[in-house]
């Protein structure tokens, strides 16, 4: 893993003269087989929420995004999943390339559920049993390699025993396991999850930690909303560290080893004492 | 005279004053649960337009008692108009006025309220337009406007009671004749009260079934 590490970056920082003419690469260096956000911006009413953000996540990496509370790491990760549409900049997802902002009555092509999100609130639909709630967005009939599929996750995540429960008769671990195996089951490419590991316990964050080790190794790009730094040190290869809108650092796992800003320093600091 | 024998001499008229009473429910329950859903809706999309008239208009509604409404529209404001309507009209009218705002405030909350995220996550698993609606949108805001709705069609079955009082023949005016007539009052509003259960203890069975059934704790604990 370790020589296959990159670490998530501005998207600058790959100089377009090595890739000109490259099948493998577009227009502003970014790769066709990567997520990748240029310059992204996003304001709401007087308050810039995304000041030119740039990043972007491979298949079978996890890169973390950290940062204090209104830092913009939910914005950034609703403009990634085009749930909120930037204001500028451009969004490239494998082959599906977005400029904002979108021209008026533009048709686009959505990016789900190749890319897929899994929200700290997970918005399981309440009337429906946690097995409705996965099943639903198969459609009626399932083939039978999704069945299998489907089956084979229920067994990795443990949830025989509540999956014909409602979401209101589970616990919020077993409902964030509901979350992320509705997420999976659809095949994703990226999947971002934000603040997953937020009211779970010691164990069930180590289950995650676990269960994401997986994904990664089925080749999946994930970005990573959290506030435990413990946990994102152990789970990612890459960090982001934002504030104030805008990427402040992103690098390998030293962003949060060797901070060499002062913010990050002391938000490390401070994000250590208070654990 | 005891209430068995009000029925078995008074049946027939009995049962056309419940006949008439039930005539003016389903025209009252048609209108608001057609009409009051509708405005309803336009209320939540066009909060402006629709939606504030709609909630000023509903609570002032709810601030006027229905005999008060019901008499005013049938002696000062026909007078006024130099008109003579049916009372049957008038009180289908009245109480079906009263019944569309109040379905379309019932709507129009629930609407307005309606949790986005299901949304969300609904965008996010790839459904389309269409499944989004039925299997999601449909169920959860169904669920939510029952228990309202079967309240306030019950209370509306209830207050076409007043309806006797502009001398529409529904059943409270022909309990009254009766009465009139023999002066037996404990036993006529006793086979009323009996009658009245007969119809609405069905619909409230049905209400706490379908209650039941449909709009079960959702929240997560």
């Amino acid at each position: 893993m370790a020589s296959q590490q990159i670490h998530a970056r501005s998207v600058g920082e790959i100089t377009d003269q090595d890739r000109v003419g490259s099948p493998e690469y577009v227009a502003g260096g970014a790769r066709r087989d990567e997520l990748s956000a240029i310059n992204i911006s996003k304001t709401s009413g007087n308050k810039q929420l995304l000041k030119n953000v740039s990043l972007s996540i491979r298949p079978g990496e996890i890169t973390a995004l950290i940062g204090p509370s209104g830092a913009g790491k939910t914005t950034l990760l609703k403009a990634l999943s085009l749930l909120e549409i930037p204001d500028s900049g451009n969004l490239l997802i494998d082959d599906l390339t977005y400029s904002f902002p979108f021209r008026k009555n533009q048709k686009v092509a959505p990016p789900w559920p190749k890319l897929t999100v899994v929200f700290q609130q997970l918005f399981l639909w309440p009337h429906l049993t946690l097995r409705k709630n996965i099943t639903l967005p198969l459609g009626n009939h399932l083939d039978e390699p999704t069945s299998a599929r489907l089956e084979q996750l229920i067994d990795r995540f443990k949830m025989r025993e509540f999956i014909d429960r409602h979401p209101n008769e589970t616990s919020i671990g077993q409902r964030q396991r509901a979350a992320l195996v509705r997420a999976l089951v659809l095949n994703p490419k990226y999947i971002l999850l934000d603040e997953i590991t937020s009211s779970l316990d010691v164990e069930q964050v180590a289950y995650i930690l676990s269960e994401l080790r997986v994904m990664q190794e089925q080749g999946i790009g994930i970005l990573l909303v959290t506030h435990l730094l413990h946990f994102a040190r152990e789970a990612a290869d890459s960090i982001v560290f934002m504030e104030h809108g805008k990427v402040i650092e992103s690098g390998g796992k030293e962003v949060l080893a060797q901070p060499r800003q002062e913010r990050i320093k002391s938000f490390v600091a401070m994000a250590e004492f208070a654990s | 005279m005891n209430v068995f024998e009000i029925f078995s001499q008074y049946g027939d008229a009995l049962a056309c004053g419940l006949m008439e009473s039930l005539r003016l429910a389903l025209i009252v329950w048609t209108a608001g649960l057609s009409i009051g859903t509708l405005f309803g809706a336009l209320g939540a999309r066009f909060p402006r337009l629709f939606g504030m008239p709609l909630a000023v208009c509903a609570f002032i509604l709810s601030g006027v008692p229905v005999i008060v409404f019901l008499f005013w529209l049938h002696y000062p404001v026909q007078s006024m108009m130099n008109v003579v309507i049916d009372p049957f009209i008038t009180a289908s009218v009245t109480l079906a006025i009263i019944n569309v705002f109040a379905v379309s405030e019932i709507v129009r909350r629930v609407l307005r309220d309606f949790p986005e995220q299901y949304m969300i996550a609904a965008k996010v698993c790839g459904l389309g337009r269409l499944q989004t609606f039925t299997q999601i949108q449909f169920p959860l805001i169904f669920r939510q406007i029952l228990p309202g709705l079967l309240m306030t069609q019950v209370g509306m079955l209830q207050a076409t009671l007043f309806a006797s009082l502009i001398s529409v023949d529904e059943i409270f005016r022909t309990a009254q004749r009766i009465n009139a007539t023999v002066y037996r009052p404990v036993e006529i509003y006793t086979s009323l009260g009996i009658l009245f259960l007969i119809v609405c203890l069905p619909l409230n069975g049905v209400a706490i079934w379908l209650r039941n059934k449909y709009t079960r704790d959702l929240s997560e604990k």
